[in-house]
């Protein structure tokens, strides 16, 4: 089964290459750490860069219009125009803003977003830091981004800016409990927290089978988690302008952008991993799969954002505490009990 | 069942994914506007003129300023004839006062300009300018008006 | 010892939701809102001053720059005024020309409703499904007008121009399309349960509330009260059509919501009725070239998409009207924010802005 393919082979040569240059194998091992950094922070940065233009397409398809198609064969140098633009404006800090806190906040929001890459399986074996506690290093690096939005919220001096930061709190503490019990009935099933275990553990049959309500529940809770609508009360553009965003300018707020599309990336790389076999599938190689798998992850959440209108801040809350907590739960004795079956009969 | 309307909602999204587009590519292509459009700017015949100044007294805002004179047969003409478009409502009533159709719109929408005195056209110069330049059949207006914008888009280009 | 204060928010006049200039001033005990004060002004033109230096018909075009999205509504109703005043019989067909105008401007105008509200609600691909449909409409008033918003196109004793030839096809062929189309959105909006959950109970106002304060439109007729004056008092020729008024019954953002979308149905059997029974004739009856109503005072309403739109003409016998009075209905309809939010959310208001259709053009005047 481990035969080696894909994105590992391509490592596996670069390894080779470099051992010809360099007599220390620690040193390869150093380069090839550096390697794979430069190779995660690529993805992150292009990731934006590539999202934003699917979005914008595909929030113009759905409209029946035919979105960005001036700078670029179709477009497609709209978001790299669009960043160098960003890079060229004026930065501006609101009078009475708290400095430090409003400075550090795209920054600290940015760094979880990057730092959940490490644990991503892009490709058998072609995963930075195969931690044995993958999903729970997930989980909490992911629930650093709630401070971030507060200290944004507020520091801006800005009423909208607060209000933004206040329901961010509510609204992502309270999604990532059913979130993490959503989670909780794949790690029973797999027995395991490490991400390539999960993995292989669905050669045969996708989580997603096995555990249809979970899916349901991961999907939701992670669209809320990442801000993007039906839950996007975060920013709620026609109630309270940009939210946390309001006051920032140039690159500061592309940061914060950058942060969303990297956190959209995550979770459907989370969805892809946990419950649609990661890079398993047959005939084509492994990573093909995954990005595929990924890609249409990608497209339900922005096919969600260009359909639902936005909720209420009362009807999500009571929506997360009242529906899909229990139905994590309840998911969660399910397969509790099913797994004792299935023991018992075989 | 609850979740079937948001169902039905994304289907008719998806729907709308692979349909056609609805939008015109503006530069590019240009939408042919009606024969009643209006819009644009003023465009006087001198020739047709007879300076009764209806079109001035017609208009609600004022954006018609003209001044007459009579020449050595008695024969009233135009002086001058200034067009303050920034000023128009675009209602049509100079149009309809004129009893020998001497203004109509040049059906032109593209008219947005870097500074506020471009705003201000002198018809009367412009009329003359073409009457002097182009020698067309006055009765022929149809083909001179597309000749007009033939022209414009050559510039443009 | 803690405490808690309430906090004041100015939403607008830059504001993406506030449908052009109007400022809300809210203020919030957290989210929940204590008081929303609408502030208008902004938009302020001075037209009914306007008028008193303009001859009657000068002061047509103006009246397109009242309720900017249904300006032939705003046509029809000073001009029916002033008919009135003068006694000015209009023919038939100019009747049935008005009538077929200002329905389609009615169902124009609450695509336009139904767009901004899905938008504030941030289903902004309901946004422009509305659009798209209204262009359709818009198409057609160019056609017969010229014009795609300040149409002018209603005159004293008729309408401007006779429609052309390609009109009637074009028409046609809209009416065939739009039960699909409106089907469309109700199955993307009105179907969707989220839009149901924000907008079910949200901004009550009981039936007699909104005849105390004074609403009118569909504001009025989602709280129960069968007031149209297509109906009751019907002006022109709506007494020849058969058409019914739908009507809601808690008064909250959804029932508002559902008489808009009902209503365009309505209007397009309307529309369909008088293609039907519309006669050949002239469109213009003789008008004096410069119009003198008698001294003297006429009041006169009709139903604008928005609620009761009425002139009010107070003439003395001269070339201009001495004093003009407009009856704003988004201006009326505007003075239940207040109620109608209290108690709610943030995201609500936006929902009851939205739902109540103020318009700024018309409110400021």
């Amino acid at each position: 089964m481990q035969e080696i393919t894909g994105l590992f082979k391509i490592a596996e040569i670069l390894r080779g290459i470099l051992g010809h240059f360099l007599p220390d194998p620690q040193l390869v091992d150093i380069c090839m750490s550096l390697i794979n950094i430069g190779a995660i922070f690529t993805i992150i940065s292009l990731t934006a860069v590539v999202l934003v233009y699917t979005e914008r397409k595909v929030s113009a398809f759905m409209q029946r219009r035919s979105g960005p198609n001036r700078v670029g064969p179709g477009g497609t140098l709209q978001s790299v125009a669009d960043m160098i633009k960003l890079m060229a404006k004026e930065d501006i800090m609101p009078a009475g803003a708290d400095k430090w806190m409003w400075i550090l906040a795209p920054i600290l929001l940015f760094i979880p977003a990057a730092a959940v890459f490490v644990v991503f399986p892009f490709d058998n074996k072609a995963i930075f830091a195969d931690l044995n506690i993958g999903i729970f290093y997930f989980i909490a690096m992911s629930s650093q981004s709630v401070l971030p939005f507060l200290m944004a919220g507020w520091a801006s001096n800005n009423k909208y800016s607060l209000v933004g930061g206040m329901r961010t709190v509510a609204q992502m503490l309270s999604y990532e409990v059913p979130m993490v019990l959503s989670i909780l009935g794949i790690v029973m099933l797999a027995g395991s927290m490490r991400m390539s275990t999960i993995v292989a553990a669905q050669q045969h049959t996708w989580f997603i089978v096995l555990q249809p309500i979970a899916f349901v529940v991961y999907v939701i809770t992670a669209t809320a988690e990442i801000n993007r609508a039906p839950f996007d009360l975060v920013e709620g553009e026609s109630e309270i302008v940009a939210g946390p965003f309001t006051e920032y300018t140039g690159m500061r707020w592309a940061l914060f952008f950058l942060a969303e599309y990297a956190n959209l990336l995550a979770v459907s790389v989370i969805a892809t991993t946990l419950f649609l076999g990661g890079w398993n599938g047959p005939w084509l190689p492994g990573w093909v799969w995954f990005f595929l798998k990924v890609g249409g992850m990608i497209f339900l959440f922005m096919w969600f954002r260009w359909t639902f209108p936005r909720l209420r801040i009362d009807q999500l809350m009571s929506f997360g505490w009242k529906v899909l907590l229990p139905l994590a739960l309840l998911n969660i004795i399910v397969t509790g009990i099913g797994m004792y079956i299935y023991e018992f009969f075989s | 069942m609850v979740g079937k309307g948001l169902l039905e909602g994304m289907r008719v999204t998806l729907k709308a994914f692979f349909n056609k587009k609805e939008t015109l590519q503006y530069p590019e292509i240009k939408l042919t506007m009606p024969d009643r459009f209006r819009g644009g700017e003023l465009k006087l015949d001198n020739e047709k003129c007879i300076a009764c100044g209806l079109c001035a007294r017609a208009c609600p805002n004022h954006v018609i300023e003209l001044t007459t004179g009579t020449d050595e047969q008695k024969k009233r003409h135009l002086k001058s004839y200034v067009y303050h478009s920034g000023l128009c409502l675009y209602c049509n009533y100079c149009i309809e006062a004129c009893p020998t159709n001497a203004i109509c719109w040049d059906k032109n929408y593209e008219n947005s300009r870097y500074f506020k005195d471009e705003l201000d056209v002198d018809c009367l110069a412009i009329s003359k300018q073409k009457s002097a330049t182009v020698d067309v059949a006055p009765a022929d207006k149809s083909n001179a008006e597309q000749e007009d914008t033939l022209k414009r888009r050559e510039k443009d280009e | 010892m803690l405490k808690t204060e309430t906090f004041t928010l100015n939403m607008g006049p830059q504001h993406p939701s506030t449908h052009g200039v109007l400022q809300v001033v809210l203020e919030l005990d957290g989210e929940t809102v204590v008081q929303a004060i609408p502030h208008m002004g902004y938009l302020h033109r001075g037209i009914e001053k306007l008028a008193e230096s303009r001859t009657y018909a000068q002061f047509i075009p103006y009246t397109d720059r009242l309720d900017y999205v249904s300006s032939m509504g705003n046509n029809l109703g000073y001009c029916q005024t002033v008919e009135k005043m003068v006694g000015i019989k209009v023919p038939e067909r100019a009747e049935y020309l008005r009538i077929i105008m200002t329905e389609l401007n009615r169902i124009a105008s609450h695509l336009i409703f139904m767009g901004s509200l899905a938008i504030d609600l941030g289903a902004s691909t309901g946004m422009m499904f509305g659009f798209r449909s209204r262009e359709r409409i818009l198409d057609l008033f160019d056609m017969a007008c010229g014009a795609r918003q300040t149409y002018t196109y209603i005159r004293f004793g008729g309408v401007s121009a006779d429609i052309p030839s390609e009109f009637i096809p074009a028409l046609q062929r809209f009416l065939t399309d739009f039960p699909a189309m409106l089907d469309e959105y109700h199955r993307l909006l009105t179907g969707n349960e989220i839009l149901y959950h924000r907008l079910k109970n949200t901004g009550v106002i009981s039936g007699q509330r909104a005849l105390e304060i004074g609403l009118t439109g569909p504001a009025l007729r989602a709280s129960g009260v069968d007031y149209d004056i297509r109906k009751v008092e019907p002006y022109g020729i709506y007494d020849r059509f058969d058409f019914s008024v739908p009507l809601g019954q808690v008064g909250d953002c959804w029932d508002r919501y559902i008489v808009r979308m009902e209503e365009m149905k309505q209007s397009a059997s309307i529309v369909t009725q008088a293609l039907e029974q519309m006669p050949e004739g002239t469109v213009m009856a003789t008008v004096p070239k410069v119009l003198k109503p008698p001294a003297g005072e006429v009041y006169h309403s009709i139903e604008n998409p928005r609620g009761e739109l009425g002139y009010y003409i107070v003439s003395d016998g001269g070339v201009n009207p001495y004093r003009l009075h407009v009856r704003r209905p988004s201006f009326i309809n505007l003075q239940v924010l207040n109620e109608a939010c209290q108690g709610l959310l943030i995201g609500d208001v936006v929902a009851v802005l939205a739902t109540l259709d103020s318009l700024m053009g018309e409110v400021d005047c």
